[in-house]
């Protein structure tokens, strides 16, 4: 913060840049898929289940980006990211094709 | 939502006098353990009660969102009033107390 | 490692409130003046009276003009009147040229006690608040989209605020004035954490609102991709009857209010909405008015047959799920506040605003310390400055300009809505050109003291457009009348002291000593 924004070296602006699209573009896409993964695993009706799924979603997007800035390295932002979301995703994969239609 | 208001007020009046910082503040002299206790102990009280009034007044729903309304800004009253007008403050808290068992009076 | 952590949340903080505080402040500040926007509407429209009658008479009253002028519409839509929005308004959708588009709307606003049409001047009058705050003028639907990206961009500078302050308890009731960037930044702890259960609230449900915009997949997920079964699901009482063809005349409306009241344990219809009148298929739905519950329920209707009267239909009992969500959005839009509570709103949303100013005048007061002596900012700190000054002084202007506007321009001209609207904007784009014209210290006690004589001044504006001046509300009992005009004058003369503030501060002998004290943000959070 006391150094010069014409010092700050171009790898820290790309680190910034990183975890930025981390949080913004990725942080969405693992919400998303948590949002997913709640609907359809929660044992309600399926307008109840969505409702569900949506309104916690934003405390899931709040936890990633708040993970993208706090961790150490903007590769860590988004492997933090990544592998969660692989999870989610088969979870979700495995409630949609596999379980109750 | 009066009588939680008074309440609150005079519940973070005596949180605030809790702490040494302040109670130095408001009443010129450190305090005392015992009386860092107690208020301790009175404010959390009144804090308690006045979510059991606004509670039996309003019900849950309305009670409890009256209850968060006063609690906020009565803190906000308080914590502007004490470096301007320590005294004001201060009476003020008297005041509420002094008051509260007329307003609850009035509607329970 | 926890410092670090506490650095970077600092660092998130500081970047997400300025980037999107200047936007975050025109909402909060536009949707906090939103609160109060039926008492708006009713100074800007002095010329329809504010009349109290029963729902019936109002009721009975519409669906005759409806009758006379609107048979052949294919839905009649009646907004009853209610305790704040004393106006009987009716709608009506005629049918669609051509199968599956929408019919054209027109809409009428009636006097409640005869039933015939009122015309106040053409005003989008408190609307425009409620309507910017989170459409931004922007065009459908990259306002909301925009809104609600800063509504999550200010949850994540709450919570990294939260953490980031460290002696959160400690410094609870410290609020330290008179002591430079100190005082600044005590002021924006305390606005922050002491009212930090509303801001909390008005950020998270901000999001739950338009959760089915930003975050369908859910929908997408469960209903696989069919979007409008969800909603048929959530608002089961538009589904309704197609025209049958065959006349029957209507039953009056006015007995179906009191059947529906015997539905609900409590509270009114504040809609009715007859689909297909005068004929067989007609059906008549009731919407509750949710004025009178905090938990918000959506779509809850009744539905009645207009022929027979018979019940058809019933909305179920709110699940969890959606009473959590109704909760979300009933708490955000107050409605059901009394006036005591609508200022409790009104000032806790002004404290909200206050705390993302404070927290932009922090952000470039501590850096421009760092330039104190050489005097000269480098670009992007004017750039910053320039832009505080304008979406903070600059948008008070533009509101007082809106008002002005309002008394001002003739009550017959053409598009005078719009051009109301557009002096709000021109007037903001003028600031702009004067901040960054101007520049500095100046510009601030400039635009401050020009918003000052604007709002103090509205009160005698009043006296000399209209007849419904101060002398004359107070005398009548028109409350929110007297209350926008005496709401005015105190922020004339709040602004007025801000304005002499700011002009001391700048003079040197005073502030002396208050300029070296600078408390660097990173060094707090140690």
């Amino acid at each position: 913060m006391t150094a010069k924004h014409s010092t700050l070296p171009v790898s820290y602006r790309l680190a910034v840049l990183s975890r930025v699209l981390a949080a913004v573009l990725g942080g969405y896409v693992l919400t998303a898929l948590a949002s997913v993964c709640l609907t359809l695993w929660v044992p309600m009706a399926r307008a109840d289940a969505a409702v569900t799924g949506m309104t916690g979603s934003f405390l899931v997007y709040l936890l990633a980006v708040l993970w993208c800035f706090g961790c150490r390295t903007a590769w860590r932002a988004w492997l933090g990211l990544i592998a969660p979301s692989l999870v989610l995703a088969a979870a979700a994969g495995l409630m949609y094709w596999g379980g109750r239609a | 939502m009066l009588l939680a208001g008074l309440l609150c007020y005079g519940g973070f009046t005596g949180l605030c006098l809790s702490m040494d910082r302040h109670h130095a503040e408001l009443l010129g002299r450190k305090a005392s353990i015992a009386e860092r206790r107690w208020f301790k102990w009175a404010g959390w009280l009144l804090l308690g009660m006045s979510l059991w009034a606004a509670v039996s007044v309003a019900g849950w729903a309305f009670g409890l969102v009256q209850w968060c309304a006063v609690l906020m800004l009565s803190a906000l009253l308080l914590v502007m009033l004490m470096p301007y007008r320590r005294r004001m403050a201060l009476s003020l808290a008297a005041l509420s107390l002094l008051a509260s068992p007329i307003a609850a009076y009035a509607v329970l | 490692m926890k410092e670090g952590f506490r650095q970077a949340m600092a660092w998130l903080h500081t970047w997400a409130g300025l980037i999107f505080g200047w936007l975050l402040f025109a909402i909060f500040l536009t949707g906090t003046l939103a609160y109060f926007k039926d008492e708006i509407s009713h100074w800007m429209q002095p010329e329809i009276p504010a009349r109290s009658v029963p729902t019936e008479t109002s009721l009975t009253l519409a669906q005759q003009y409806l009758e006379q002028r609107a048979a052949n519409a294919s839905r009649w839509i009646i907004d009853l009147p209610g305790a704040r929005e004393p106006a009987l308004s009716v709608r009506w959708q005629s049918a669609p040229a051509k199968p599956g588009e929408r019919g054209q709307f027109t809409e009428k606003r009636l006097d409640p006690l005869s039933g015939a049409e009122v015309q106040g001047r053409d005003t989008q009058g408190g609307e425009f608040f409620y309507r910017f705050h989170f459409q931004l003028q922007m065009p459908y639907p990259w306002g909301r989209w925009l809104s609600t990206i800063a509504a999550m961009v200010m949850f994540v500078a709450l919570i990294s605020g939260i953490i980031t302050h460290k002696k959160i308890f400690k410094d609870f009731f410290t609020f330290r004035p008179r002591k430079g960037q100190r005082s600044w930044l005590d002021g924006h702890n305390a606005v922050g954490v002491l009212v930090l259960p509303f801001h909390l609230m008005i950020t998270y449900s901000s999001l739950v609102i338009f959760m089915t915009m930003v975050m369908p997949a859910s929908i997408l997920a469960a209903y696989k991709g069919d979007v409008q079964a969800f909603f048929s699901d959530v608002f089961p009482a538009a589904n309704t009857a197609k025209v049958a063809g065959t006349p029957e005349p209507l039953l009056p409306l006015a007995p179906l209010l009191e059947k529906a009241r015997e539905h609900w344990a409590g509270g009114s219809a504040g809609q009715v909405t007859v689909n297909n009148p005068g004929d067989t298929n007609a059906s008549v739905v009731l919407t509750h008015n949710g004025t009178d519950r905090v938990v918000h329920e959506f779509g809850r209707a009744v539905t009645f047959s207009g022929v027979t009267g018979q019940l058809l239909a019933k909305t179920p009992e709110q699940s969890v799920p959606m009473a959590v969500a109704g909760s979300f959005y009933g708490l955000h839009m107050g409605r059901f506040a009394d006036p005591v509570l609508r200022w409790l709103y009104f000032i806790c949303g002004l404290a909200s605003t206050a705390m993302i100013g404070t927290g932009l005048v922090i952000w470039l007061g501590k850096r421009q310390l760092k330039h104190a002596k050489s005097g000269v900012l480098p670009f992007e700190l004017k750039l910053v400055e320039v832009l505080n000054i304008a979406s903070m002084s600059g948008l008070v202007i533009a509101v007082a300009a809106f008002f002005w506007a309002n008394r001002v321009l003739p009550v017959d001209m053409a598009e005078r809505a719009q051009w109301e609207i557009n002096s709000f904007f021109i007037a903001w784009g003028l600031s702009l050109l004067h901040a960054a014209w101007r520049r500095g210290r100046g510009a601030w006690v400039e635009q401050l003291a020009l918003a000052a004589l604007l709002f103090a001044s509205v009160p005698l504006l009043n006296a000399v457009t209209t007849l419904h001046h101060l002398g004359n509300s107070l005398a009548t009992g028109d409350w929110a009348m007297a209350g926008f005009d005496l709401a005015c004058l105190g922020s004339g003369l709040f602004l007025g002291w801000a304005a002499w503030k700011m002009q001391r501060a700048g003079q040197p002998e005073i502030t002396g000593r208050n300029r070296q004290r600078s408390i660097p943000l990173e060094q707090e959070a140690h």
